[in-house]
């Protein structure tokens, strides 16, 4: 086991002058689940190559446990990679797949066929030893491609989206068995994926990348709660949080008619009259008394005990879409014209020009 | 050919649901039967010739040339494939065939590999010119190619054969197995790899076994034209010890022309490695043609 250190490691295409990953700098701890998210074209499957060595590193460095290993070829990095399309040895059956790496490394024949049928049990394998990858169901590959990793006994698993060919349903359990193999395995995992409620379940942390720029590193709970910049506030749960430019005023921000409080510290270090305020779905509240940001209500999406009501109001002439949490029993409904107030302790300030925060963390 | 036809009628029985554009798609109309007989007859009629001539007695072949067999004529058949001179030159066109195959193919596939799977400068230029040896038949080249194998000293060796044919299956073979190989999804590269796989490693343990089916389409090409190859050998060898089979049919039909029933056994005969070659695996032939790797 091994922990893993990004050193300001840059990759640049050739013939681009924009860098894919820019100094990327970023340590996972021994044993730890670390989640790379961000949007496609945002350079996580590119740092996640260059950790397996299938990219070359421009400037920087990578570092597994201490060993520098930013020259070294993919297969002198002990390392395993589970690909989005499994990349599975077609010609091979499952056993010999997950045994080749074992095989090329020279380990005898018996130990070979112990560990492949000890990672076999573990995946429930067992009965698909002897067949091709073309006779397998879609999750029955993704296991073996696990199965290909977990046999290698490596210290670093890598994974690009390996669960984004499967379906719906089967995403969701193979998300759980894959967090919970990582734990009893406690090998230290770089996974990759665009999907947020993936990073969100999985990771011990997360890592959001956009533009080749590493913006935040924390846990779920960190990302979610105290966003370091609009960019991850937007990206990081799902319904989206609702962000919008709103007016300065005295005692906090403008939200329609009424005024969401922010302490005076936050409101000094905005640049201008201006303040991105963003508010979660679940922090949106229907006022009584017809006092804050007026919604016309669109659509209200029922998911039994709570429902999604997404709505349109005007803030300072701009069209702003409004998504909020509402009782799944007792809602507005499409048509209406509602007043809604954020809960005050959850309130979040970005500065319009840089996109950064300015309030405090929120605690929880 | 059979295959094809036995086909049509499964797919006809199949509910008609749209009849108008199912009856255009699958076209089996009486008018396609009818022109695919008429081709396949024009192809079928000259083999059967000689196979059955060769059943046939001489006077029946000059009484009625194009009859069946009254009386099935063993002896023709029979003589042939009890004449040593027969034997020397099957051996002849099969050693010249199997080794011209086995260079092609080893050959082919590493210049492909380096072809598909490297990135070099050039790398389109040297296809091109791979593929603009297609463009030159050996009969255009024979002079020259005949000298340059003199002054090579390969005159009347099978050496002398094999060489220049390898030269000219080259493009075709290379032109088949490049996409095969484009067609290895990287992915498979990058786990190989990690797997601990050098780029030779990746050739032997990967590539080769998954290019058999393109293989084998290479290799049955280049056997077959090496077993039909009659100008070169002509040229080349001079020693009727190193007469290959096509060579030997002429000498043959000319030693016996009165006795046609003897030659058309003869031809039969060395017709029947390259045909027996080519319906087996007349399916892996397309298929190789057709098919890519899927991941």
């Amino acid at each position: 086991m091994a922990s893993v250190t990004f050193d300001k490691a840059t990759r640049l295409y050739p013939g681009s002058t924009k860098p894919a990953v820019d100094a990327l700098d970023l340590s996972v701890a021994d044993g730890e689940f670390l989640v790379l998210v961000g949007p496609s074209g945002c350079g996580k499957s590119t740092s996640l190559r260059m950790l397996a060595g299938l990219e070359e590193v421009n400037e920087g460095n990578i570092l597994i446990g201490d060993r520098n290993v930013t020259d070294v070829p993919p297969k002198d990095r002990d390392i395993a990679m589970v690909f989005q399309n499994y990349a599975l040895y077609p010609h091979m059956t499952v056993a010999e797949n997950m045994g080749f790496a074992l095989k090329i490394a020279g380990v005898n024949k018996d130990e070979r066929a112990t560990r492949v049928l000890e990672a076999a049990k573990l995946l429930d394998l067992e009965p698909y030893l002897g067949r091709k990858p073309k006779a397998l169901s879609g999750g029955q590959r993704q296991r073996v491609a696990m199965g290909r990793a977990i046999v290698r006994q490596p210290q670093v698993f890598l994974m690009d989206e390996p669960l984004s060919n499967l379906d719906a349903k089967l995403r969701v359990q193979t998300r759980t068995q894959i967090a919970s193999l990582q734990r009893r395995l406690g090998v230290t995992t770089v996974y990759v994926t665009h999907d947020q409620t993936e990073a969100l379940t999985m990771g011990d942390r997360i890592a959001v990348l956009k533009d080749g720029v590493l913006q935040q590193v924390g846990t779920p709970r960190d990302l979610y709660e105290k966003p370091q910049n609009v960019f991850v506030a937007g990206f990081i749960g799902s319904p989206a949080m609702n962000l919008f430019e709103a007016d300065i005023v005295d005692t906090g921000i403008a939200f329609g008619t009424a005024v969401a409080e922010v302490d005076r510290e936050t409101l000094g270090t905005t640049s201008g009259r201006k303040a991105t305020i963003g508010v979660r779905p679940e922090d949106l509240m229907v006022s009584a008394d017809n006092r804050g940001l007026p919604v016309e209500v669109d659509l209200v999406e029922e998911l039994g005990a709570d429902g999604y009501l997404y709505g349109h109001t005007d803030v300072n002439g701009q069209r702003v879409d409004v998504v909020a949490r509402v009782d799944g029993r007792n809602h507005p409904n499409a048509g209406d014209r509602v007043f809604i107030t954020p809960e005050p302790k959850h309130i979040h300030v970005f500065d319009v020009e840089s996109g950064l925060r300015l309030s405090k963390p929120i605690t929880v | 050919m059979a295959t094809a036809i036995s086909e049509k009628p499964q797919k006809a029985a199949e509910p008609r649901v749209k009849p108008a554009p199912a009856s255009i798609k699958r076209g089996g109309t009486p008018i396609i039967y009818f022109v695919a007989l008429v081709l396949i007859g024009l192809m079928l009629t000259p083999v059967l010739f000689i196979i059955l001539g060769g059943f046939r007695s001489n006077s029946s072949i000059t009484v009625d040339p194009s009859g069946f067999p009254v009386e099935w004529q063993w002896q023709n058949y029979a003589e042939v494939l009890t004449n040593a001179v027969f034997w020397q030159q099957v051996g002849n066109s099969s050693i010249a065939a199997i080794t011209t195959t086995l260079i092609v193919v080893g050959l082919g596939l590493m210049a492909a590999f380096g072809l598909a799977r490297y990135q070099f400068r050039g790398r389109g230029v040297i296809y091109a010119l791979f593929a603009a040896g297609l463009m030159f038949p050996m009969t255009v080249a024979i002079t020259p190619l005949y000298i340059l194998v003199r002054d090579l000293g390969l005159t009347n060796s099978l050496a002398g054969v094999i060489i220049p044919q390898v030269a000219f299956a080259l493009p075709i073979t290379i032109i088949i197995l490049v996409p095969f190989l484009a067609a290895i999804p990287n992915e498979l590269q990058e786990a190989a790899s990690i797997d601990g796989c050098s780029r030779l490693g990746f050739f032997w343990r990967m590539v080769i076994p998954l290019s058999v089916p393109g293989v084998i389409t290479v290799g049955i090409l280049a056997f077959i034209a090496s077993w039909n190859s009659y100008m070169l050998p002509l040229f080349i060898l001079a020693d009727p010890a190193l007469y290959t089979l096509p060579l030997g049919t002429q000498v043959f039909a000319s030693q016996y022309s009165v006795d046609t029933a003897r030659v058309l056994a003869f031809t039969a005969l060395s017709m029947i490695p390259a045909l027996v070659f080519f319906s087996l695996f007349e399916r892996r032939i397309v298929g190789g043609l057709t098919g890519a790797v899927k991941g």
